[in-house]
């Protein structure tokens, strides 16, 4: 019989586990390693996080009730194909439609000059009914809509990297215009939006008279489903979805580019931890078996040792994991601050899950060096 | 009343052309209250019966009864139990827990023999008391002398009561007062606690609180088994 400590841990287990307690400095490396693979891996979910965040932001703001796409095209991001503008008249004298906007969307280059130095970037040009048309910004961080043609709101990303500020001028597409608002959320994280109207875009990139989404917000008390359906009937050619189906198809296709590279970092990662953890484990068995034989011969079980170091282990990658978990969160802060360009958003769940991972692939790791266990003569203690 | 029986045990360690005759035949018994100190050169088989004895290692041929009990009919996990309540080790070196204090050192040998958490704090209190080294209970065993750490592991071979406590070489690191004093140590074993005491040693400062003397040579024993034991 053995005591219980009321920690569930019997007391000569506990005791066990601290007689093999081992943190000198290659313990506090194998926890930087743990932490330094967690914050890798919590980063780059955030770093999706924070791109998908940008797609929801936009695609599920104020008044976008429905999304009316081209043929063939569910999602936000990345579909080729255009809609008549004046579709948006059409829709917007059904029942059941209080506003009616078009939405073009086409990549722009954008530059400017800073220095006597040259920045150039690809950019989402959104162009929509400005200044307050449906599909503007989602949110400024400083600034305002553009009113003008020749007036831009730029992802504040996308200023740092361009070098400019409020008041300032870029070219899209060769054409000069003032930088009148900084917009947040709108960071996809290869590239940025810039927001200018819609008449303007469609002048810079030859779209005139088309379309790339309508959206419509729907009169109070009209039901999405009854109203998307009697778009669809009118409009067979077009493709109707409610803005729950829109964001969600969106954000799927936002993680189509970026799972399986992520994926493969990630389980990179999580194995190198892992490798940390059974080597320090296997470090620890080796370095230890003195007092490994000694236990045994005490009467310690190779249970009670397995208990311990896998104990020992878990510390470790709990440790580490942890610290890398509030790293993650401290660097999202920071580059928020200081380098909007990478938009990192930490979420506890995510968070949870990559500790859950990150112990359950330590644990599994020691279980190889924990199994030489069974190597240990209880005979070295007379030797030790 | 007979606490360690070894009736013709053998062992071979090692294997082909490394194998050795550890213990040839060896028969011995050791009653409760008995100091023997088991003589011999290095390499004689001290430390194999000593092994032996506690269960530690199963010999080739002969029977071991330790504290009523036939080794050889016990399972592998109930051998660990019956050494862990029967069995006080002290070692050449103390083998201390280098994490452990000597107070926690001592404890856990308690709960390893199946104490309760009161039970083993009671019972630690009183073998620190019983060797007078409570001063030494909050120290670890980097910041205890040689002689201190074998106190603390004569008082954690004793703890639990032991019927049989083996001791191999246990002054061998020790110079002249410290030796002195682990020896007076391990004398008060039997006396404080009535265990049988079996110490391997080729140190002659023991000799003055043996109750019997066997020599081992090449695995052999010179003395014949006491009868009636």
């Amino acid at each position: 019989m053995t005591a219980d400590t009321g920690d569930g841990i019997s007391a000569d287990v506990r005791l066990v586990a601290k007689a093999l307690r081992n943190w000198p400095a290659r313990a506090w490396l194998a926890v930087g390693g743990v932490a330094t693979s967690s914050l890798l891996v919590i980063a780059l979910v955030a770093a999706l996080r924070g791109a998908s965040h940008s797609v929801v932001a936009y695609v599920s703001q104020d008044g976008a009730d429905l999304w009316i796409t081209p043929p063939g095209a569910d999602h936000f991001l990345r579909l080729s194909g255009v809609l008549p503008a004046v579709l948006a008249d059409s829709v917007r004298s059904l029942p059941g439609v209080a506003a009616a906007d078009v939405i073009l969307r086409a990549f722009v280059a954008v530059s400017s000059r800073r220095r006597g130095a040259r920045f150039r970037l690809t950019l989402y040009g959104i162009g929509y009914r400005a200044p307050e048309g449906l599909g503007g910004p989602p949110a400024f961080a400083a600034g305002r809509a553009p009113s003008k043609l020749r007036e831009v709101a730029l992802d504040r990303a996308a200023a740092r990297r361009l070098g400019v500020g409020l008041d300032d001028t870029v070219f899209v597409n060769g054409r000069g215009a003032r930088v009148v608002g900084l917009t947040t959320g709108t960071n996809l994280l290869v590239t940025q939006f810039i927001f200018a109207d819609a008449t303007a875009i469609a002048a810079l990139s030859g779209f005139a008279g088309r379309a790339s989404f309508i959206i419509v917000r729907l009169a109070p008390g009209a039901h999405s489903d009854t109203v998307a359906a009697q778009i669809g009937a009118r409009f067979p050619d077009v493709g109707v979805f409610d803005r729950a189906t829109f964001v969600a198809n969106s954000q799927r296709e936002a993680g189509a580019g970026y799972v399986p590279v992520l994926a493969f970092v990630d389980i990179l990662g999580v194995g190198a931890a892992a490798v940390l953890v059974a080597l320090l484990i296997h470090t620890l068995v080796e370095s230890r078996r003195a007092e490994l034989a000694v236990l045994l011969a005490l009467g310690a079980t190779p249970g009670m040792l397995a208990g311990g170091l896998i104990r020992e282990a878990t510390r470790l990658v709990v440790t580490g994991g942890v610290l890398g978990a509030g790293l993650a969160r401290l660097l999202a802060v920071v580059l928020d601050r200081v380098y909007p360009v990478i938009p990192l958003r930490v979420d506890w769940g995510d968070t949870l899950w990559v500790l859950a991972l990150f112990i359950a692939c330590g644990t599994l790791a020691s279980a190889i060096p924990v199994a030489r266990l069974g190597r240990v003569d209880p005979l070295e203690a007379f030797r030790a | 009343m007979t606490v360690l029986l070894l009736e013709g045990v053998s062992k071979t360690r090692g294997t082909g052309a490394h194998a050795t005759r550890a213990l040839r035949d060896a028969s011995l018994s050791v009653a409760s209250g008995e100091v023997v100190l088991l003589e011999g050169a290095s390499g004689a088989g001290k430390t194999t019966l000593l092994a032996v004895a506690a269960g530690l290692v199963t010999p080739d041929a002969g029977r071991v009864v330790l504290a009523g009990r036939s080794l050889a009919d016990l399972s592998p996990a109930a051998r660990r139990r019956h050494r862990a309540r029967v069995v006080g080790f002290v070692f050449q070196r103390s083998n201390l827990l280098e994490r452990l204090t000597a107070w926690e050192n001592v404890l856990l040998m308690a709960q390893l023999a199946g104490r309760t958490a009161a039970e083993a704090r009671g019972e630690t209190e009183k073998v620190f008391a019983q060797l007078d080294i409570a001063h030494l209970a909050p120290r670890r065993p980097e910041e205890l002398s040689g002689g201190e750490e074998q106190r603390v592991g004569v008082a954690r071979a004793l703890v639990h009561g032991p019927a049989l406590v083996l001791a191999d070489e246990p002054t061998g690191n020790l110079d002249g007062a410290a030796g002195r004093v682990v020896a007076e140590a391990l004398a008060a074993c039997s006396k404080l606690r009535g265990a049988a005491v079996l110490v391997a040693t080729h140190d002659a400062r023991l000799a003055p609180f043996a109750t019997r003397k066997v020599p081992i040579v090449d695995g052999r024993l010179d003395y014949p088994p006491s009868d009636g034991q």
